[in-house]
């Protein structure tokens, strides 16, 4: 839509979505497309003795309906290949796919559903994280052993992985300790939750298929089909029209196979639309339920010496991309501190759950839920203030940390008395109020990706990028790099992007990746036709080439900006009139680490351009009842230079409110089975507008070197780690009780209270 | 095939009269989505929890992936791409992108349905009333801030 009064510069996708013209993927319509549907599994673990389609085929106006006989049989996910587009003979999950139907509406396939026979031996389902990995548990897969294997991913019986953080004798330094405390903490699972209830398009033209999809990741979405239907690259073209939110829940291919294999069996287009409930069920991508045992030793002055743990998590029947997860967890419960022993083992164990994957800085939000917890109970035990017990003991610029990584200039310390002062730590607060303080980390990812830039004779830039837009505002941050480098205004910078078959390949909106090292390929481009442009301007100006300078549309010589040339000028008057560049971003050297990692090492344990932050939540709670309100959130994040003032702090408060969700309400309840029994949004809470805490946030800004553009770190998830933590240390600052299980309910919160209410 | 019982109706949407034939059983979201081609009406719940599908019904929000379409006979429908003129964007529409309250957009149309609504019949809401009012719309993205902001700007300027 064309519209005159617009703000100055917003985000390119905004007037689309404000009118309602945007086109999300299910929003669209192919000519003759049919409606797909995913016959389930239907129990969470189970023998497969019979499955019949044949009836449900014969149905008029069924045109495709595809079981495991009907596709390769290629084993998929990553570190350890353990799934199949379809059940073979086990289920192991309630949104196990048994088979998927394409028919020429909604009621014929749910027709084809109910007709297709599905015989089914219940195996006692295995649930318990304990259980499944002590000796003689039934496996989640008998045939683990004869998995195709891929890293450092030690896996046995149920556990997919075990790894480690490790440095110095942690046993010896626990011994030397003056004090020494030990907790568990419980975290349930929970989900990422979009608004928008993914959707996939598929049509073949001749042996190509094209599938639109609310995917994060298109290069991945490609792979996944091309690995599963054994198609090379070239025949499969992946577009993400407008995406709906996605946290990582719309990482890595999910059913874009499936729905192309049944586009190519029915020989028409073919749209599947996720109700709520599959939403919930049948994305290999939830958050991870989490068993932390932690104990930490400190000296007389306060100071840690030695940290220890055992983390187990539950993998959910499948790997997904969780193969790092065990190690990413092992590094939150270590934390940002400095600890001079550490030793901290973790397992990631198979279960007859929906399968773990990454959702926004997974492992993170309970790791340091749990963590920060714990180190609140320290300051507590030897009668020191929380902010001043983590002053004294987290990194700082030039310390080291729990595996051996030496930081360069980091901001914590600056984040840690920032949210403190203010959130006004020490003030008196009403009854029932408190202030509770954690601090949090992450990474960043450096991957590869590239990018094209095109000045045309008009004067406007087209940059073609493989980033994704999940809402976060990282390719309006793209326009402005291009910009910047060639000299124009903001609003003459288009974006190609979403579309595997325009763009060079990059990671997407993952790893909050998209302006860290798509950023780093549009300005290299974009550098690129900089340079081509001062090369005309400077054979025009009759200058050298070192002397001009690009701003405001126009190439000028340094020192005498009368003398210039308007840049459109330039651009027509090239060779082929428009000026093209293209550059794939340089490769970045990860920091060195000293601390040894004894097994399972999956690139988790250095951390690049590490973020930091820290958050103060004031909490409310009615004793009463339970119930805890977020009143406000002081939230402090180093995550470098900060190139999109507006992008980034809708990062941090959107990040800050799905914290307050998993700290509240957020949690996936089971039934015996192993079901979810809140697989909607009535019975799985998000937070509403009426439940949002004012949100204050502040950036650290500290160029960082080794980084993104402009000395920029990743933002996204980062807002999503700390914010539980402090919560959790409020409401234990409110009313003297600790809650050890997330999320904290109002249940858990008034049954804490009760219980020492009981015991005094 | 399936079974229908499609009755005549004409639907009133954004000024519009469109006579189409619909199964009774219809929802109002759907037939606004596919009959009508009004796709701005997002569905991301069909259970009355998310307000992805708000619209008005002669003004006031309704869930349109739990009301029937037969139901708005004679009724006038607003989506959310009846809220600009040709031309330009309604101040709402301006202020929530001016916020940064827009991030994926998804719960955008019903947002912003939620929030005509309310200005419409009380212009000068407080702050409390704006959170009540836009409480049955999630987002998932922006920690409701900007939005709550756009609303406040949007209601400065509307008495101004």
């Amino acid at each position: 839509m064309a519209v005159t009064n617009l703000p100055e510069f917003i985000r390119a996708d905004g007037p689309d979505k404000v009118t309602g013209s945007g086109r999300y993927t299910a929003d669209m319509t192919l000519t003759g497309q049919l409606v797909a549907k995913f016959k389930y599994g239907e129990v969470s673990h189970g023998r497969i003795t019979k499955l019949d389609v044949e009836a449900a085929r014969a149905i008029p106006g069924v045109f495709a309906v595809l079981t495991a006989a009907d596709v390769p049989d290629v084993r998929y996910s990553y570190g350890l290949a353990d799934r199949t587009l379809f059940a073979t003979d086990i289920i192991r999950f309630e949104g196990e796919i048994v088979a998927a139907v394409a028919a020429i509406d909604a009621d014929v396939a749910q027709q084809a559903l109910d007709a297709i026979v599905l015989e089914v031996d219940v195996l006692e389902p295995i649930t318990d994280l304990h259980a499944a990995i002590a000796d003689g548990s039934p496996l989640v897969h008998e045939a683990i052993d004869t998995y195709e294997v891929t890293g450092d991913t030690p896996h046995s019986g149920n556990i997919a992985t075990h790894s480690s953080i490790s440095m110095g004798d942690a046993e010896a330094a626990m011994a030397t300790a003056d004090t020494v405390v030990t907790s568990r903490y419980l975290a349930d699972a929970s989900h990422a939750t979009p608004i928008e209830p993914r959707a996939v398009i598929a049509q073949w033209e001749g042996d190509k298929v094209t599938v639109w999809t609310s995917t994060q990741v298109p290069f991945d979405a490609r792979a996944g089909v091309c690995e599963t239907l054994e198609l090379p690259t070239s025949k499969v073209r992946i577009i993400a029209p407008h995406l709906g939110g996605g946290f990582g829940g719309k990482c890595g291919a999910h059913f874009e196979p499936h729905i192309a294999a049944l586009a190519r069996a029915a020989k028409r287009p073919v749209k599947l639309v996720f109700s709520r409930w599959e939403e919930f069920i049948a994305p290999d991508r939830r958050r991870e339920a989490m068993i932390i045992d932690v104990t930490t030793g400190v000296d007389a002055d306060g100071k840690i010496v030695a940290r220890t743990g055992e983390i187990l998590l539950d993998n959910g029947a499948y790997m997904a991309d969780s193969s790092f997860f065990a190690q990413a967890a092992a590094m939150h419960v270590a934390g940002p501190y400095v600890i001079p022993a550490v030793h901290i083992d973790a397992k990631l164990v198979y279960t007859n759950h929906q399968p773990s994957g990454s959702v926004r800085a997974p492992t993170a939000p309970q790791g340091c839920w749990a963590i920060e917890s714990h180190t609140d109970e320290i300051a507590k035990a030897i009668g020191m203030d929380a902010l001043e017990f983590r002053r004294k003991n987290i990194v700082t610029s030039g310390s080291t940390g729990c595996v051996g990584q030496t930081y360069d200039e980091i901001g914590l310390d600056q984040c840690l008395d920032m949210a403190a002062a203010s959130a006004g730590w020490g003030q008196d607060l009403p009854d029932g109020e408190a202030l509770g303080i954690s601090v949090g980390w992450w990474p960043s990812f450096a991957a590869p990706a590239g990018a094209y830039a095109k000045l045309h004779g008009d004067g406007t830039v087209q940059v073609i990028t493989g980033a994704s837009e999940c809402g976060t505002g990282s390719v309006m941050t793209l326009r402005m790099l291009a910009a910047d480098e060639i000299g124009i205004d903001e609003t003459a910078v288009e974006l190609i992007y979403q579309d595997t078959g325009a763009a060079p390949a990059g990671p997407g909106s993952s790893g909050s990746q998209t302006l860290f090292n798509h950023g780093r390929a549009v300005e290299k481009a974009s550098r690129m036709v900089a340079d081509q442009v001062k090369e005309l301007a400077a054979a025009q100006l009759e200058a050298n080439v070192s002397d001009i300078v690009l701003d405001n549309g126009t190439a000028s010589v340094a020192g005498s900006p009368a003398i210039s040339i308007p840049i459109v000028e330039l651009a027509g008057a090239s060779e082929t009139g428009e000026i093209l560049g293209s550059a794939a971003a340089d490769a970045i050297e990860w920091p060195e680490i000293t601390g040894s990692t004894c097994l399972g090492e999956q690139g988790f344990s250095s951390w690049l351009a590490p973020q930091f932050s820290c958050h103060v939540a004031r909490v409310r709670v009615d004793a009463d009842t339970g119930v805890t309100r977020v009143l406000e959130v002081h939230a402090v994040h180093d995550s470098g230079t900060i190139l999109n003032p507006v992008a980034a702090h809708g990062q941090v408060e959107g990040g800050v409110m799905m914290g307050v969700g998993q700290a509240l309400t957020e949690g996936t309840r089971y039934d015996d089975q192993g079901n979810q029994l809140n697989a909607g949004l009535l019975e799985y809470k998000l937070q509403t507008i009426a439940d949002a805490p004012k949100i204050t946030t502040q950036f650290v800004e500290i160029f960082t070197d080794n980084a993104g553009p402009r000395g920029a770190k990743g933002l996204a998830e980062a807002p999503n780690v700390a914010t539980c933590g402090a919560v959790n240390n409020a409401i234990t600052n409110a009313t003297g009780v600790r809650i050890r299980q997330l999320p904290m309910t109002a249940e858990r919160v008034w049954e804490a209270i009760n219980d020492s209410e009981a015991a005094s | 095939m399936s079974t229908s019982n499609p009755q005549a109706v004409t639907l009133n949407v954004n000024g519009v009269p469109y006579p189409v034939a619909i199964d009774t059983s219809r929802t109002l979201s759907t037939v606004l989505r596919n009959e009508l081609g009004l796709t701005g009406t997002k569905e991301g719940c069909d259970d009355c929890e998310c307000g992805a599908c708000m619209v008005l019904l002669d003004g006031r929000p309704i869930n349109s992936c739990s009301y029937l379409a037969v139901q708005t006979q004679g009724r006038e429908v607003t989506t959310v791409e009846g809220l600009a003129s040709q031309d330009d964007l309604a101040p709402l529409q301006r202020n929530i992108l001016a916020a940064g309250g827009v991030q994926c957009g998804f719960c955008t149309p019903g947002m912003l349905m939620s929030a005509t609504a309310l200005l419409d019949e009380n212009p000068t809401p407080t702050e409390e009333e704006i959170r009540i009012g836009l409480s049955g719309n999630l987002c998932r993205c922006t920690g409701y801030a900007r939005i709550l902001d756009s609303v406040i700007q949007t209601s400065v300027e509307i008495n101004s």
